[in-house]
């Protein structure tokens, strides 16, 4: 048992509650909210590895205790190995994901604390309560306890857009939650054939049903349940045919919102991602249409990314398109191709809050996110543009920074699989990537300013600049020493990919 | 008894989840809208409770002087039971942003018609 | 009149029958490199059929080049279908749902 396990989750929760009891006392949400939200990257790297059993006991066969003067009915079958517990698992790839994960929510957090005009404990409320249902999703072993904390996540989410003001707000997200009310319990529905078939919610359980025998692998209600799951996760993530709706909720939460928002997406873009591979890598056609459906995300958000004309939007679809790039690692079904996928995970997230934060002064200061209406903001503040462009560079993949040692490895592992076409259209997206960027980039910073531009906030809060350093740094790290975050990642992969390597 | 209750629960549970979708998507008022996507997820509910269901189970309290061999081949499986308790407390608060959500819309268009609220 | 004048022309007509602001040089730049960027990458997924049939995969590559070429400005019509408003989102949503639905249920069985 292991303590700090479970605060990953209770911490985040306490804190929102307490936000939320607190509103309008300024200084006292604002005091709170630093202190815990430092906390959040600072618990995965405390914390040891291992499993935590919230509302039961381990399996009965690791604790002769337990099971002492049980019948035989009990200790003799399959009951003695199954868990009774939601299990929450813990190892080194969890543990840098929540990291990453509580490294974002700290710096939009922070900067939204100094960005908006006065601190609002609602705001907080949902930041931190979405950052506990992430954590839960990557940590959880029991796939019910999955699609709570899936629901909660997207209410979370839903409530970070109402909170915007942003023009439209509302209807944007009483549409997501209408997709998602005919999303999520088609998701719910796969858990409960799953649950009718094995007579379990516990992944691990599930699959030693699966792989003993005591199931048919090949039944029909096996497979509808893997297809209701996949399509659950097309709608976490915002893949085709959910990018538009996930880039309108990008581009009507505030930059920080939305920072935060995306690594919501892509957390449980690979949480459910690596739960469907666990369950189902066994069929064939799970990983072509892994691969077909990142295609389509990567073709669609990225040609889609550079017609906008909103900022914020061009952002949001960019963040679907790079989504592709982890589903083709992990649909190549190599041990190399899911790290290359889950470090690519990993450096979008910090790239895409980034560039997030990064274009997020601009609104900050002028409230516009129009580009056609932006200009001349190379003159106020060269330094922030710098930022800028190195964040469009990290996302194109230049070298040394981290997404061009994950795309370099992505593009091995394609070529390593016998697929060089995928590596050919990872590199020609990537290029467009960059000419998306370098297009809102010109258009932002390097143009004359508009006469009717009206600038409301002249200076950049420091903490942003400083949230923006801190994000280069990781990106630089990640880029110069990539061991550091793939080490974490080989021990997952080697056992998703079965041996494959 | 003229078909099993089983499989009219799930049979029930997968008319609901057409109708409700059938509604969510064709319908034009928010509120019938919303209405659907309730059914939705009530027959993912009633199908989740359908599979935790034993003809002539008794219920999973374990009371003193039970015999625990009978107990076990007898009360119907209680996990599917704990877990559509969750579901409907999530549909329920989902479905209370929802409404609140359409309040505000209303208040600010003056209609329930989504496609004047949602536009296009 | 090359064929780079002709696509660029048609484009902005195309952008101009509903766009919802000035055609620049910038936006029609902007929908040519997604026009070529979308075939292209189209293009090159389909080579991967190889893996199932050579003949296959040449025809694919052919017809689709052609039918891509002959109905050009495909980019404004996918950012009209591709718009905010929810009939769109819902049809489509639906038709991903029988799809994938669909292809797990019977393609698993006769891989």
């Amino acid at each position: 048992m292991n303590p700090l396990i479970a605060l990953m989750i209770i911490v985040p929760i306490i804190c929102a509650l307490f936000l939320n009891l607190l509103h309008k006392k300024d200084r006292t949400i604002k005091a709170i909210a630093i202190v815990m939200a430092i906390t959040l990257p600072l618990l995965p790297l405390l914390a040891n590895y291992g499993l935590h059993y919230f509302g039961g006991y381990e399996p009965l066969y690791q604790n002769p205790a337990l099971s002492k003067g049980l019948p035989s009915l009990i200790t003799g079958t399959a009951l003695n190995t199954f868990h009774p517990a939601i299990t929450y698992s813990f190892q080194d790839a969890q543990k840098l994901f929540i990291f990453i994960l509580g490294l974002v929510a700290f710096l939009a957090i922070i900067v939204s604390l100094f960005e908006t005009r006065r601190p609002s404990g609602v705001y907080g409320f949902m930041m931190f309560m979405g950052v506990a249902a992430v954590s839960a999703l990557i940590l959880t072993d029991d796939i019910f306890n999955f699609y709570v904390f899936f629901e909660i996540a997207a209410l979370a989410t839903v409530g970070v857009v109402l909170v915007s003001q942003v023009k439209g707000n509302y209807e944007t997200a009483l549409k997501y939650m209408i997709l998602g009310s005919i999303a999520s319990p088609i998701l719910l529905l796969g858990i409960a054939l799953l649950l009718g078939v094995t007579g379990n919610v516990n992944i691990t359980d599930i699959i030693l049903s699966l792989k003993s025998g005591a199931v048919n692998p090949q039944n029909p209600v096996i497979l509808m349940a893997c297809g209701m799951i996949f399509f659950g996760w097309l709608y976490g993530s915002g893949l085709p045919p959910f990018h538009t709706i996930k880039s309108a909720i990008y581009s009507k939460a505030l930059p920080h919102g939305a920072a935060l928002l995306q690594a919501f997406s892509v957390f449980t873009f690979i949480a459910l991602g690596i739960i469907i591979l666990r369950i189902f890598s066994y069929l064939p056609l799970s990983q072509l249409v892994i691969i077909g459906v990142s295609l389509l995300a990567m073709i669609m958000g990225i040609t889609m990314a550079i017609l906008q004309t909103d900022l914020k939007r061009m952002i949001g679809f960019l963040a679907v398109g790079e989504l592709g790039y982890i589903g083709l690692g992990l649909g190549l079904g190599t041990a190399l191709g899911i790290t290359a996928g889950l470090f690519q995970a990993v450096n979008e997230v910090v790239i895409t809050a980034f560039l997030f934060i990064g274009f997020g002064t601009i609104y900050y200061q002028s409230g516009e996110s129009d580009i056609r209406k932006l200009g001349g903001f190379m003159v106020k503040n060269p330094k922030v543009a710098l930022l800028v462009l190195l964040s469009g560079f990290a996302m194109a993949g230049v070298p040394p920074l981290n997404a061009f040692q994950s795309k370099l490895m992505l593009i091995q592992a394609s070529v390593q699989a016998g697929l060089p076409e995928l590596g050919v259209i990872m590199i020609l997206l990537s290029i467009v990537t960059f000419m998306t960027f370098m297009k809102a980039f010109h258009a932002v910073y390097m143009r004359p300013q508009p006469s009717d531009l009206e600038i409301k906030n002249d200076f950049i809060p420091k903490a942003t600049i400083l949230a923006l350093s801190i994000l280069l740094l990781v990106c630089l790290l990640l880029g110069l020493f990539p061991q550091m975050a793939t080490n974490y990642l080989q021990g997952i992969s080697t056992s998703l990919a079965g041996g494959v390597p | 008894m003229i078909m099993d209750t089983q499989l009219a629960s799930l049979f029930t549970a997968g008319a609901l989840i057409v109708i409700g979708i059938f509604a969510s998507v064709f319908l034009d008022n928010l509120i019938k809208k919303v209405i659907g996507l309730a059914f939705i997820g009530d027959g993912a509910n009633l199908f989740l409770i359908a599979m935790g269901y034993k003809p002539g189970g008794i219920v999973y309290i374990y009371l003193p002087g039970m015999a625990r061999d009978w107990f076990a081949q007898n009360s119907a499986y209680p996990l599917p039971f704990a877990m559509v308790l969750t579901s409907i407390v999530i549909g329920a608060s989902t479905m209370a942003v929802m409404l609140g959500i359409i309040m505000v819309l209303y208040k600010k268009h003056g209609s329930l018609r989504a496609s004047k609220v949602l536009g296009e | 009149m090359n064929i780079y004048d002709l696509i660029v022309k048609r484009i902005k007509e195309a952008q101009k029958a509903d766009s919802d602001g000035p055609v620049t040089n910038v936006s029609t730049s902007a929908m040519l490199t997604a026009e070529i960027t979308l075939i292209s990458s189209v293009l090159v997924a389909l080579i991967m059929l190889r893996l199932v049939n050579n003949v296959l995969m040449m025809v694919a590559v052919l017809v689709v080049l052609f039918t891509a070429v002959l109905a050009m400005p495909i980019m404004p019509q996918l950012k009209r279908e591709m718009n905010d408003s929810l009939y769109a989102m819902t049809f489509y949503m639906v038709l991903a749902l029988v799809i994938v639905i669909t292809l797990f249920y019977w393609g698993n069985f006769n891989v």
